[in-house]
C-alpha cells in the first residue's frame, strides 16, 4: 500500500475524504433543486404548473429509459407500456372500487406488481444468452402495440380508445401535486444516481460496451438485464399511476408506441447515459411542446424530427452532454475527481483440485454448419500446470475448437468436460463458473470504462458488488496483479480502455481473465500484433502462470518459435481433425507437420486480419 | 375454403412485397431501416404523381422504385453512412428520418386521404370463388420480385460484390470491392423496393401520409424471423401471413392483427435463428 | 391559504392591471376551441375552425354578446388524450377562456373532462359520437347512435327487405359503440346480425372479413370505421371484391365520398347535415362561408356546421343569462334554441339535441342525394342523471 501510494499520489486520499467532498456537492445540488421545487409554484402561473406536473411524471419514465438504454445499452420503446399499465391500474382501481386510502395503496401496489411481472416476462422473452440487441428492441416495440390492442378490446372496463375517465382521485391542489411530483422525480433521480454510480451500476455500462466479454467474465448478463427491466418497469408504472391520479384519465396513448418513441427522443436530445440529460430532455420537450406545438402544430413534429436526427448523427451525447463537455473544459473545478484507485490483494481462491488435475477433457468433438464440417472427432485432454499450444494452418478449426470449449451450445457432437463437469448446452457464464477463462483474439475490453473499472468488472463475480456504494479499492489475485504491474497498466488506472495501445489492451484483457482466478485459460492468438519485447514479457508471464500458479493454458498461436519457447505440449489441427498431439520435440520434428506447413505456407497468412472473425465483430 | 386459400396466398404476397426492401437492407448492412414505412408512403405518393403527369399505371411502381431509390441513396450518403458502427443509433436516425419525410409529405400533399383510380379492377373466378383480381395479380408480382432479386444477386457483378460484402466485408475490401458503394446501392435498392411496394398496394389501401406505418411492425417481425434470407422471408410470409388469415377468419380480425408480431416474437425466443436455415 | 396570499403578493403589477380591467365592458369574451389540427382529425379540423370564425365574426358584427366582442382562441389537441390535456390546460388556465366549444375525438374529449371540472367553464361538444358521455358542464349538439342508425336500418328493411346484416367496424370506441347500438336496433326490428368483425384502427387488410362476409349471405352491410384511411380502404376492398350489397356507412361524409369518386357510389349515409339542405338559413350560411373564405373554403360538413351553431347557442345563452358566469350560462344553454343551417337546434334533452336526420345516397359523381328527411329525431336517454 505505501509503495503504491508513492506512485499514485491521489491513492493516498482515503474513502472518507472523498465521501465528504463528492457527497457534499451532491447534497448541495439536491437541496438547491428540492427547494426550487417547493417554492416554484408560488412564482409560476397555473398553466406552467399544470404542464410541469405531467412533465415530472414523464421525466421519471425518461430516467428509466436512460438507465435501460443510455447505461445498459438496451434501446427500448417499451417503457411507455409500463407507464400505461400503471396509469390504467390506478384508473381502473379508482373507477371500480372508488377512491380511498386503501384503494390508493392497492392501486399503487398493484401497478408496481403487475408492471414488474410484465417486465420480467418481457425480459425473459428479450434477453437470453446470445440474443440479438435488435431482437430485444423489436420486442420492446411489440409490447406497447399488444398492450394498446388489449386496452382497445377491454370494452367499458378499459374504456377502449377513449380511456378511463371520471373517477375521483387524491383531492390535492395543483400546487401540492407539483411538489409531490417534483420531489418524486428528484427522489427517483437520486436513487438512480446512487445505483448507477455504485459498483453494481458499473456492470450496466459493461453490458452496454461489451456483452460477450461480460458473459465470459462469468456474469449472468440475462439475469441482470431481466432484473433491471423488472425494476424499471415497476418505477415506470408508479410514474404512470401518478400521472393518471393527477390527470384524472388513463388513455391508450399513455401506453402506446408513439409515446415510447417520444421518451427515447427526450433522452437522446437531453443526453443519454447521464440521468440529468434524461430529465432535462423530458422537461424541456414537454414545456416546449406545450408552448410551441399550439403555435406551430404543423412544424413542431418536423422540428423535433430534424433535431433528433442531427443529435443522433452528430452529437450522440445530446445537448446536455455538450453542455457538460463545455463545462468540463472551462470550469473543471466543478467536477470532483474520480476516487483514486487503491490496488490490493484479494484473498486467494481455495483450489479444490490437485496441482495436476485434469481440467479439460474433450471426446469426439465435432462442429458442422449445415453440410460443411469444420471440426470432426477431436479428442483432447489437458491438466493444470500444462501449456498446450494449438497450431495449424488457417481454417484448420482452431478458433472453432476454442469456441466449442467455451460455449456448450457450439459443438455439434461430442462430450466436453471442464473440471469434470460436462458442458453440453451450457451457456458461457456458467462454464466460466467452472473455472474457465477465455481471452479473445481481438482484445475485448470495455472501451468506455477506465482500466480500473474493467478490472473491477472482472472481479464482480467473486466480490459481490454493492448497489449503494462505490469502492475505491481494487483487489486482484496475484496472477492478475503481476500482469497489471509487468505491463505498466498500474500507472494508467484512470485512463479509458479505448485510449490504450493494442498491446496494453491485450494485457488488460489477460489481466481481466486472470482476475477470475481460472484453472483453465483459453488464449486465441494473444501475441498477434505485439512487439518483440511485449512478446517476451508475455512469455515470462505465461510461464509463471503455468509453473507457479499451476494454471492450464490452451493457446492458439501462429508463431512457431514462440510456441516452441513456451509450450509443454503441442496439438496440431488440420482440416478440422486433430492430427498430432505430443511434446514440443515430437511435433517440431514430425514430418507430418512439415508437410502441412510447407503445403500451406503460401496461403497461410501469418498476420490474419483480426476483424475477420465473427468474434471480433461481436 | 377456396377463399381462405386465396386469402392466405394474397396476404403472404402483400407481406412479402412490403417487407422485401427492409430485408435486403438488413441482410447486407445489418441495420434496421426504421424509415421503411416512410418510404412505402413515398411510393404511394410517387404513384399519385405518376398518375398526375400521365404515366400509364403499369409504370407507376417503376417510377416509385426510382424515386425511392434516389431518396434512399441520398439518405444513406447523408445520414446512415455515419452510423454503421452504431447500429442501434441507425435505428433511431432512420426513425427520425421517417418522421421528417412524413412531415414533408404532409406539407406537400396535405393531410387528407387521396385517391387513385385502380389500374385493374373487378373479380376473377379462382378455386370456385369470386376473388379480387388485383390481389391475385399481387401474388405474381411478389414472385416476380423474388425472381428478379435472386437473378440480381446470382447473375450480376453487383450481386457478387454484395454477397462478398455480406460474407466477409474486410476480405471483400481486400479483393478490391468498394463496400461503401455496395452499401449505398443496397440502401437505395431497399428503399426503392419499399417505395415500389407503396405504389403496388395503393389500389388496395388509402393514400395518406401515414399509409406506410401499418406495414412496419409486420415487416420488422418477418425480417427478424427470416434472418436476412429471401427464401426464408417467403416462407415466413406464407406461414405467419397464413396464420394471420386463419386467425382473422375463424377468431377475429383484432387478434389476427397481432398474430404475426406475437408468433414471431415467441418463435424467435424458442428458436433464435427463426426461419433461416430451416 | 397562506401560499395563495404570498402568491398574489408576488404577482407582478401587470397582472393587477389585467385583473382590474377584466370587468371593463369592451373586454372580449374568449371562446376556446381545442381541435385536432394535427393527428387523425387534422383533415376536418380546418373546416371546423373556419365555421367557428364565421360565427364569431357574424356575432361581433351584430354587436357582440352582452356588449362585448367574442374572441376565438384555437389550441391543437393532437386528436388524442395527451394533446387534449395540454390544449385544455392552455385554454382554461393560460388563456382563461369563458367557454369551450369543440369538435374532438372521444379520447380527446374524455381527457379534457377532468380539467374541465377543475377549470369550471361551460363546454359544448360538437362532434357526433357513440353517446352517453355526461358531465355537468357539457352539452352536445351533434348526433348519437339513437339518431343516426334507425333511419338507415328502417330504410334497408323497407326497401330491400333486409333480414340479415353484416357489421364491420374499426376497433375503437366510436366503431364499437355505433355497431353495438346498430345490432340492438336490428334485433329489435326483428332482423339478425349474421356477422360482426373489427379491424384495428391501423389495419389495412380487410380480406378475411370480406371472405367471411361472402360466406354469410347477408342482405346488407353496415360499417362504422374510423374516418379517413380505414373507411377508404374498406370501401375500396369491398368494391374490389365485387360486393354489391346495400351498404350503409356510418362514418362517411360528403367530402370523403366526393374524394372516393365512383367507388363510393351507392353508399347510404345518414347525417344531420348535408350541403343540399333546402332552407334559407343553409343557403345564407353557405354563401357567407363562400364569401368569407373564397378559395380557402373547406366544404362545410356534419362536423363544422354543429360547431357554427354551438357558437350561436353560447351567445344566446350568455345573453339570456345576462352574464358569462358558468352556472348561469349552463342553465341557459339547456333552454335556448338557435336557428342554424341544420334547422332549429335546442340542447334540451338531457344535454343532447333532437335533430332532423337526412338519409342520403352517394351518386356517381360523388355527391349526396337526399332520399328522406326525418324530423326531430330524439337522442334517447343519454344522460338521465343531468
Amino acid at each position: 500500500m505505501s509503495e503504491l501510494a508513492k506512485e499514485h499520489p491521489r491513492a493516498a486520499v482515503g474513502d472518507t475524504g472523498l465521501w465528504s467532498s463528492r457527497v457534499a456537492r451532491r447534497v448541495a445540488v439536491l437541496v438547491v433543486f428540492g427547494t426550487l421545487v417547493l417554492v416554484a409554484p408560488w412564482f409560476l402561473d397555473a398553466y406552467t404548473v399544470n404542464i410541469l406536473v405531467r412533465a415530472f411524471f414523464i421525466a421519471i419514465v425518461a430516467v428509466t429509459v436512460d438507465i435501460l438504454w443510455g447505461y445498459s445499452g438496451y434501446l427500448t420503446f417499451g417503457q411507455a407500456a409500463f407507464f400505461g399499465l400503471g396509469a390504467y391500474t390506478l384508473a381502473i382501481t379508482f373507477s371500480q372500487l372508488g377512491f380511498g386510502p386503501g384503494q390508493a395503496l392497492l392501486a399503487l401496489g398493484a401497478a408496481m406488481v403487475l408492471a414488474a411481472l410484465l417486465g420480467a416476462l418481457v425480459g425473459w422473452l428479450s434477453f437470453y444468452p446470445g440474443a440479438s440487441p435488435f431482437y430485444a428492441t423489436i420486442i420492446s416495440l411489440v409490447l406497447p402495440i399488444v398492450l394498446v390492442q388489449l386496452i382497445y378490446s377491454g370494452g367499458n372496463f378499459t374504456g377502449a380508445s377513449s380511456g378511463v375517465v371520471g373517477y375521483f382521485s387524491f383531492p390535492l391542489m395543483t400546487e401540492t401535486w407539483f411538489r409531490v411530483a417534483g420531489i418524486s422525480m428528484l427522489a427517483v433521480a437520486v436513487l438512480a444516481h446512487i445505483a448507477v454510480s455504485s459498483d453494481a451500476g458499473r456492470l450496466l455500462r459493461a453490458l452496454r460496451d461489451n456483452e460477450m466479454r461480460c458473459a465470459y467474465l462469468g456474469i449472468n448478463t440475462a439475469a441482470i438485464r431481466i432484473t433491471l427491466l423488472t425494476i424499471c418497469a415497476a418505477i415506470a408504472a408508479l410514474a404512470g399511476a401518478g400521472y393518471a391520479a393527477f390527470g384524472g384519465i388513463a388513455a391508450p396513448e399513455n401506453a402506446g408506441f408513439v409515446f415510447g418513441t417520444q421518451l427515447v427522443v427526450m433522452v437522446a436530445l437531453g443526453g443519454r447515459g447521464m440521468l440529468t440529460g434524461a430529465i432535462v430532455g423530458a422537461l424541456s420537450i414537454e414545456l416546449a411542446s406545450a408552448y410551441l406545438s399550439g403555435i406551430l402544430p404543423y412544424a413542431w413534429e418536423l422540428l423535433v424530427g430534424i433535431a433528433f436526427v442531427t443529435v443522433i448523427v452528430l452529437m450522440p451525447s445530446g445537448l446536455f452532454g455538450l453542455l457538460r463537455a463545455m463545462a468540463q473544459r472551462w470550469t473543471p473545478w466543478l467536477f470532483a475527481p474520480a476516487p483514486a484507485v487503491r490496488l490490493g490483494d484479494s484473498a486467494p481462491k481455495a483450489r479444490e483440485s490437485a496441482v495436476d488435475a485434469v481440467v479439460l477433457e474433450a471426446q469426439g468433438v465435432a462442429r458442422s454448419f449445415g453440410a460443411l464440417t469444420v471440426l470432426s472427432d477431436v479428442n483432447l485432454t489437458a491438466r493444470r500446470g500444462e501449456l498446450v499450444s494449438l497450431v495449424g494452418p488457417n481454417g484448420a478449426g482452431k478458433t472453432t475448437l476454442m469456441k466449442c470449449l467455451a460455449d456448450g451450445r457450439e459443438a455439434s457432437a461430442g462430450d466436453i468436460r471442464i473440471a469434470g463437469t460436462p458442458i453440453k448446452g451450457m451457456v458461457p457464464h456458467r462454464i466460466v463458473g467452472l473455472g474457465l477463462g477465455r481471452k479473445f483474439q481481438a482484445a475485448s475490453v470495455f472501451e468506455t470504462m477506465s482500466v480500473a473499472d474493467c478490472l473491477r468488472i472482472a472481479r464482480s463475480g467473486r466480490d459481490k458488488p454493492s448497489v449503494l456504494r462505490s469502492c475505491a479499492a481494487l483487489n486482484l489475485p496475484a496472477a492478475a496483479r503481476s500482469v497489471v504491474e509487468a505491463s505498466g497498466l498500474d500507472t494508467r488506472f484512470d485512463e479509458d480502455a479505448r485510449n490504450l495501445s493494442h498491446g496494453l489492451k491485450q494485457a488488460l484483457e489477460l489481466a481481466m481473465v486472470l482476475a477470475l482466478e481460472p484453472d483453465l485459460v483459453l488464449l486465441d492468438e494473444p501475441t498477434a500484433g505485439l512487439t518483440r519485447s511485449e512478446r517476451n514479457v508475455f512469455a515470462t508471464i505465461l510461464t509463471r502462470l503455468v509453473e507457479q500458479d499451476r494454471l492450464c493454458v490452451l493457446i492458439v498461436e501462429h508463431d512457431l518459435d514462440f510456441v516452441r519457447q513456451i509450450s509443454s505440449r503441442i496439438v496440431v489441427l488440420h482440416q478440422g481433425k486433430l492430427v498430432l498431439d505430443g511434446t514440443v520435440e515430437e511435433v517440431v520434428n514430425s514430418p507430418l507437420v512439415a508437410e502441412i506447413y510447407s503445403g500451406h505456407q503460401v496461403t497461410d497468412d501469418p498476420a490474419p486480419t483480426p476483424t475477420n472473425t465473427p468474434e471480433a465483430r461481436a | 375454403m377456396g377463399n381462405l386459400i386465396l386469402d392466405i396466398l394474397t396476404t403472404a404476397a402483400i407481406l412479402f412485397i412490403t417487407s422485401a426492401g427492409l430485408l435486403i437492407i438488413f441482410g447486407v448492412m445489418k441495420i434496421i431501416n426504421f424509415a421503411h414505412a416512410a418510404f412505402i408512403t413515398v411510393g404511394g405518393f410517387a404513384a399519385l404523381v405518376a398518375h398526375q403527369i400521365g404515366l400509364p399505371p403499369l409504370l407507376a411502381p417503376i417510377f416509385a422504385l426510382i424515386v425511392g431509390g434516389v431518396l434512399g441513396a441520398i439518405a444513406e450518403a447523408v445520414i446512415v453512412r455515419r452510423l454503421y458502427e452504431r447500429p442501434l443509433d441507425a435505428i433511431l436516425a432512420t426513425w427520425g428520418l421517417g418522421l421528417i419525410m412524413t412531415q414533408l409529405i404532409t406539407a406537400s400533399f396535405g393531410r387528407g386521404v387521396q385517391f387513385l383510380p385502380p389500374p385493374i379492377s373487378g373479380t376473377v373466378s379462382v378455386l370456385g370463388a369470386e376473388y379480387s383480381l388485383y390481389r391475385i395479380v399481387l401474388v405474381g408480382v411478389a414472385i416476380l420480385i423474388a425472381l428478379a432479386f435472386t437473378a440480381l444477386m446470382t447473375r450480376t457483378r453487383l450481386g457478387l460484390s454484395t454477397r462478398a460484402v455480406i460474407m466477409n466485408e474486410s476480405l471483400a475490401q481486400g479483393l478490391g470491392i468498394n463496400s461503401a458503394r455496395v452499401r449505398l446501392i443496397t440502401f437505395g435498392v431497399g428503399c426503392g423496393l419499399a417505395a415500389a411496394a407503396g405504389a403496388l398496394i395503393t389500389p388496395l389501401t388509402s393514400l395518406d401520409p401515414a399509409m406506410g406505418l401499418p406495414f412496419l411492425i409486420g415487416a420488422f417481425m418477418l425480417v427478424m424471423v427470416s434472418g436476412g434470407s429471401l427464401p426464408a422471408l417467403a416462407l415466413a410470409c406464407l406461414v405467419l401471413g397464413g396464420l394471420q388469415a386463419i386467425v382473422s377468419t375463424y377468431v377475429g380480425s383484432v387478434l389476427g392483427g397481432l398474430t404475426i408480431a406475437v408468433c414471431a416474437a415467441v418463435a424467435l425466443r424458442i428458436r433464435p435463428e427463426g426461419f433461416a436455415r430451416v | 391559504m397562506k401560499q395563495r396570499q404570498t402568491g398574489i403578493l408576488l404577482t407582478s403589477v401587470a397582472s393587477f392591471a389585467m385583473l382590474a380591467s377584466a370587468a371593463a365592458a369592451d373586454t372580449p369574451i374568449r371562446i376556446g376551441v381545442p381541435v385536432g389540427l394535427s393527428g387523425a382529425n387534422s383533415v376536418v379540423a380546418p373546416s371546423v375552425v373556419q365555421s367557428t370564425e364565421l360565427a364569431i365574426e357574424q356575432i361581433n358584427a351584430a354587436g357582440g354578446v352582452l356588449g362585448r366582442p367574442l374572441e376565438l382562441v384555437v389550441a391543437d389537441d393532437g386528436s388524442g388524450a395527451a394533446g387534449a390535456q395540454r390544449a385544455f390546460d392552455t385554454l382554461i388556465f393560460q388563456r382563461q377562456v369563458d367557454a369551450l366549444i369543440s369538435m374532438q375525438t372521444s379520447a380527446a374529449r374524455n381527457a379534457g373532462l377532468p380539467i374541465l371540472s377543475r377549470g369550471n367553464v361551460p363546454y359544448i361538444y360538437t362532434s357526433f359520437y357513440e353517446g352517453r358521455s355526461c358531465h355537468p358542464n357539457m352539452f352536445v349538439n351533434a348526433w348519437v347512435p339513437e339518431q343516426q342508425v334507425p333511419p338507415l336500418v328502417d330504410h334497408f328493411n323497407a326497401t330491400y327487405d333486409a333480414q340479415s346484416y353484416f357489421l364491420i367496424g374499426s376497433d375503437y370506441s366510436f366503431g364499437r359503440g355505433m355497431l353495438e347500438f346498430t345490432r340492438a336496433y336490428i334485433e329489435e326490428q326483428g332482423g339478425t346480425v349474421v356477422g360482426e368483425d373489427y379491424l384495428p384502427m391501423d389495419g389495412t387488410d380487410w380480406a378475411p372479413i370480406i371472405s367471411n362476409l361472402r360466406g354469410s349471405e347477408a342482405d346488407a352491410i353496415i360499417t362504422s370505421t374510423a374516418g379517413g384511411a380505414p373507411n377508404v380502404t374498406l370501401t375500396r376492398q369491398l368494391r374490389d371484391a365485387g360486393i354489391d350489397l346495400p351498404y350503409g356507412n356510418l362514418a362517411v361524409d360528403e367530402g370523403t365520398a366526393a374524394s372516393m369518386g365512383s367507388v363510393a357510389e351507392g353508399i347510404y349515409i345518414s347525417a344531420s347535415y348535408v350541403t343540399g339542405i333546402d332552407s334559407d338559413t343553409n343557403r345564407e350560411f353557405l354563401a357567407a362561408m363562400e364569401a368569407h373564405f373564397g378559395d380557402e373554403l373547406r366544404t362545410p360538413n356534419d362536423l363544422s356546421v354543429p360547431q357554427f351553431e354551438a357558437v350561436l347557442a353560447y351567445a344566446a345563452a350568455a345573453e339570456q343569462a345576462g352574464t358569462t358566469d358558468t352556472a348561469a350560462v349552463i342553465d341557459a344553454l339547456a333552454e335556448v334554441t338557435v336557428e342554424g343551417p341544420r334547422g332549429s337546434i335546442s340542447m334540451s334533452h338531457q344535454r343532447h339535441a333532437p335533430l332532423t336526420m337526412y338519409l342520403g345516397q352517394v351518386t356517381a359523381d360523388g355527391g349526396v342525394e337526399v332520399i328522406t328527411a326525418f324530423d326531430a329525431v330524439d337522442p334517447g336517454d343519454q344522460c338521465p342523471d343531468l
